[in-house]
């Protein structure tokens, strides 16, 4: 049986059994190549559910929608990897139960696609974990390299001509299942931190804001990136954030769900004397 | 409208030399919203507060920038001066144009413009100031007290003798410190068990100190005026109400060969023990890793002994939870352990001794009674070298500071050992003779003049065993040659050093300490006896090394300082504490995490039938030290600061 037959068969028995009230994973989507999000509650609709190597969309994202899991029912959701990382942070901090969520893991390579073993987040340690030890993908390599061997004048041309063609569509931030908040600092007018012009500045302002908010959170997932409809390479920012994170305070975004924020904790053996 | 006045000091030529104050005056006179702008000499002074006083009055002033020194100088000054005029105090704002320009700049054009800069983005910022009351908080009247050494002691005695109540803790099983080692002590030579027993009693008979010895301080949480500390009273295995103090089962216990702390491995004590004769309390404590009992189950000879039947093998570790006030650190020294010289043969050859061993073998009440006599063999030692600075001032191996005490103690150890040997020789190697202190250099003196010490200024390269004898090779660097002596013990004046848990200790406490672990003072000139956390005080060796006058002459300025704190009922603390946005609160709790002072709960929102409808983070302005580290962890924007608030900052950056 091909995964995608399998995982129907495991969503009709937990929506039937009423384990869980929704199974939120990928059906068929505009073009052949394309899927969209798919939200199910009736055990008939399980049909629709599609799992190949076009599923990327990180989903975790729906999790967090207002009033989804305030009823203390389950959901299940179908996850990469990247996805799974993302539960384990909004667990932290906070945003959701991770008893309430079922996970359907997998994970793809070329075209191929794997089931990852699990249901819930922390049967996934050891995923995560290999990841985190893992080298990035090499044509992605590449491309980090590029601009790591930039001297910091061209490095900061590069970003300028990027983010010179930002619309401040805020798609990257609704995008992100870590953009969770209920007003986001660029909605907040009382003072203007983050000009909402689209000029140099102000898109400036707003990217670098949300790469400060998104170090040691992001995830790696590419909503942000596939989102952004002017093809501005977020990743490259989001990454270089990570690895900055990862070699200062050795702290992969995700490990598990009482990771504590690495900007909000600190510890006390630290040899910084301004922490008590 | 805003009603702005700005008011400029020249502070005597510190700004009026760089800053052309009446060219800053005219400019601040143009700016929008300012209604008085005026220069003086000195606004400190009386007749400027008075000025100021006056010009809120006459124009109806709804705000005020002192543009002049830091506001830690003279901030508290005008904002009373406001209060005074009756201006809200927290509508005045200081522009510092002094230690960030007029003192950092040469050039007089340059200086000018920034302090328009600095001055500008203070009158935009005042003009969104808010009125804030401060924020009163009651004041438990009990100090807490750590360490009960000479300065731990004075200061528990100091506060209870004015009637406050104490609590003590030692961790050791008796009162004491270091100075209950000493034998006699510098400038006066006078015997030091003698001035330091009746005060350890003292302390434990006074009906308002509660003594804990062999206890430690577990947790500290809270506020000025408001902490809530947990101790851990370790079990002595005897039990303190029933115990008489006899010493039967000290007589009786067959562990006899233990090496003892109090003696510095020189003398030998029991497994249950009591440090020293004159031990306050006279309870001894079972050192559980030396009881033959705890190592292999028999033995019980003291328990079958002890005829108030006070030994319990079975009693556990207990807790005390206490409401505090204030607290004094005196956790005191140690010395640091010399073995990392190995030329000196420190820890090989077992005549090479530290100044504190020294200290026990000249001590009446010490292992050799008072008699100078060397470890190895028991003979008098008929020359001794004296080795200073072992440790201090020497950054390759030891400290790079100056251990304060050595030289002096050195001198006395000469003079002792030149009264109790006849004709015995001293020579003291020595780099500088620093005596500086009531009575200091004439003792030295008195060390080289009447009791002959020979003092040789060099270092000592090597000490090796030849013939039964320590040669000491050194060279003396006055007479430009090397020197050899062939002496039978060799002191040295080992660094004194912060206490092995004292940064760990620091973290419990939530106070700062320097990169040797030596506690922080608030300001080292105006405020050395209070640590930068409010409520706690630094009396003795824990803040440097010290002396025993400068130890107890602290603990009784950290004891006017919990006095002056006890003397309300009531604290007024600045209102400047954070407040959340309960409306944008994404409830991550980074801000719970991030708060060093654990001032941010949590918080149900409800709706009316009592179901949560959100979660939202809650700052308590009570435990609130106005750190700011919350506001800048909030991604969503939804703390503020008051007095700080992102409006008034927004402001005062566009003001640039
Ligand atoms: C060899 C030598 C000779 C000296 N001779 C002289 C002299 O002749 N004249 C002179 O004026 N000074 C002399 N001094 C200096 C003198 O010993 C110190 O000034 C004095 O002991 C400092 O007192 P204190 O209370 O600050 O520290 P300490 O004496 O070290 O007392 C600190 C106390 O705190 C306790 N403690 C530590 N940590 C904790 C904790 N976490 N919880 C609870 N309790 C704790 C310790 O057990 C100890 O009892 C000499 C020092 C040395 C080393
Ligand atoms: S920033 Fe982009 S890549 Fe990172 S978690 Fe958010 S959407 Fe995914
Ligand atoms: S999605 Fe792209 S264009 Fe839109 S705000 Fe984000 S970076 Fe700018
Ligand atoms: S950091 Fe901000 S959003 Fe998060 S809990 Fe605190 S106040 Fe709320
Ligand atoms: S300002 Fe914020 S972080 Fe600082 S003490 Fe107050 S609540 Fe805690």
């Amino acid at each position: 049986m091909s995964i995608e037959e399998q995982y129907r068969t495991r969503a009709k028995e937990l929506l039937s059994g009423g384990a869980v009230k929704m199974v939120i994973g990928y059906g068929k989507g505009t073009t052949a190549s394309r899927r969209r999000p798919l939200f199910i509650s009736s055990p008939d609709d399980v049909e629709r559910l599609v799992l190949d190597d076009a599923c990327i969309t990180n989903l975790s994202g729906y999790l967090v929608s207002e009033g989804l899991l305030s009823d203390e029912k389950r959901v299940a959701v179908f996850l990469r990897p990247e996805g799974i990382r993302a539960v384990n942070i909004l667990a932290a901090e906070s945003q959701l139960d991770a008893e309430q969520i079922v996970i359907f893991g997998f994970d793809v390579s070329g075209t191929e696609v794997r089931a990852l073993k699990g249901i819930h987040v922390e049967e996934f340690s050891d995923v995560i974990g290999s990841i985190k030890e893992g080298a990035p993908e090499a044509s992605e390599e590449e491309l980090f390299e590029k601009i790591e061997k930039m001297s910091p004048q061209e490095r900061f041309s590069f970003w300028q001509e990027e983010f010179a063609k930002c619309i401040k569509c805020y798609a990257c931030r609704q995008a992100c299942p870590m953009c969770y908040c209920r007003r986001c600092i660029v909605d907040s007018n009382q003072p203007q931190w983050v000009n909402t012009s689209s000029h140099s500045l102000g898109n400036f302002e707003w990217n670098i804001v949300r790469a400060f908010h998104l170090s040691g959170r992001c995830v790696e997932c590419g909503n942000c990136d596939r989102a952004c409809p002017v093809n501005i390479p977020l990743r490259l920012i989001n990454h270089r954030m990570a690895e900055e994170v990862l070699g200062a305070f050795d702290h992969f975004a995700g490990m598990s769900k009482t990771q504590e924020p690495v900007l909000a904790s600190f510890k006390k053996d630290d040899s910084e004397t301004f922490i008590l | 409208m805003a009603k702005i006045g700005v008011f400029i000091c020249h502070c005597g030529e510190n700004i009026g030399a760089k800053v052309d104050c009446t060219k800053l005056a005219a400019a601040m006179g143009e700016h929008p919203g300012v209604a008085v702008s005026v220069e003086y000499k000195y606004f400190c002074s009386d007749p400027g507060q008075e000025s100021v006083k006056r010009a809120i009055r006459e124009n109806n002033l709804t705000g005020v920038v002192v543009a002049a020194c830091s506001p830690r100088m003279h901030e508290a000054t005008f904002r009373k001066a406001c209060a005074e005029a009756g201006l809200n105090p927290y509508l005045c704002e200081i522009a510092n144009i002094r230690e960030q320009c007029s003192w950092v700049h040469t050039d007089n054009g340059q200086a000018t413009e920034k302090a328009m800069d600095i001055t500008r983005s203070m009158v935009e910022k005042v003009k969104r100031n808010n009125k804030l009351q401060p924020i009163e908080v009651p004041v438990t009247r009990r100090a807490l007290v750590i360490g009960g050494g000479i300065a731990g002691i004075q200061a528990a005695l100091d506060i209870a003798n004015a009637g406050q109540e104490v609590v003590l803790v030692e961790r050791e099983p008796s009162l004491g410190g270091h100075m209950a080692q000493l034998s006699e002590t510098f400038p006066t030579l006078d015997c030091s068990q003698c001035i330091m027993t009746p005060r350890m009693v003292e302390a434990a008979q006074h009906p308002k100190i509660r003594l804990l010895t062999y206890s430690e301080i577990e947790s500290v949480d809270g506020y000025i005026g408001n902490f809530s500390v947990r101790v851990r009273m370790k079990s002595r295995y005897v039990d303190i109400d029933k115990c008489t103090g006899c010493g039967d089962c000290i007589t009786k216990c067959p562990a006899k060969k233990i090496s003892s702390e109090f003696d510095c491995g020189l003398g030998k004590r029991t497994a249950i023990y009591t440090p020293f004769a004159q031990s306050v309390p006279n309870i001894p404590v079972i050192d559980k890793a030396n009881c033959i009992y705890f190592k292999n189950g028999k033995c019980k000879i003291c328990s079958k002994t002890c005829q108030c039947s006070a030994i319990d093998f079975d009693m556990p570790d207990t807790f005390v939870d206490l409401e505090i006030g204030a607290i004094v650190v005196a956790t005191g020294f140690q010395v640091q352990n010399n073995t990392m010289y190995g030329e000196y043969g420190y820890g090989t050859y077992p005549d090479v001794i530290n100044g504190l061993q020294f200290e026990r073998l000249a001590s009446a009440s010490g292992p050799t009674a008072g008699k100078i006599q060397r470890p190895s063999d028991g003979a008098e030692p008929q020359t001794v070298v004296f080795i200073q600075c072992a440790g201090s001032r020497d950054p390759s191996k030891g400290v790079r500071y100056c251990s304060k005490i050595c030289c002096m103690y050195t001198a006395k150890h000469a003079m002792l050992y030149a009264h109790k040997v006849h004709g015995g020789k001293t020579h003291i190697f020595y780099m500088d003779i620093r005596a500086a202190g009531k009575g200091y250099d004439e003792f030295s003196r008195r060390a080289i003049e009447e009791d002959e010490a020979a003092y040789l200024r060099g270092r000592v390269s090597k000490v090796w065993q030849e013939n039964g004898k320590l040669m000491v090779r050194g060279v003396d660097t006055l007479l430009g040659r090397p020197v050899e002596i062939a002496a039978d013990m060799v002191v040295l004046a080992t660094a004194i050093i912060a206490q092995p848990d004292a940064k760990d200790f620091a973290k419990t406490i939530g106070i700062g300490y320097d990169e040797y672990g030596f506690y922080n003072e608030a300001h080292l000139k105006l405020r050395p006896v209070e640590s930068s956390t409010a409520g706690v005080f630094l009396a003795g060796a824990c803040q440097s090394p010290k002396d025993i006058p400068d130890s107890v002459a602290q603990a009784s300025a950290t004891a006017s300082k919990v006095l002056a704190l006890f003397s309300k009922d009531m604290l007024e603390r600045e209102p400047v504490v954070a407040t959340n946005n309960e409306a944008t609160c994404a409830g991550c709790w980074g801000c719970v995490l991030a708060c060093p002072y654990n001032a941010i709960e949590q918080k149900d929102i409800l709706d009316r039938s009592g179901r949560i409808i959100k979660r939202v983070a809650s700052v308590n302005p009570g435990l609130c030290q106005g750190c700011g580290t919350c506001v800048t962890f909030c991604r969503s924007n939804s703390l503020d600061l008051a007095g700080f608030t992102e409006k008034q900052i927004f402001a005062e950056v566009m003001g640039l």
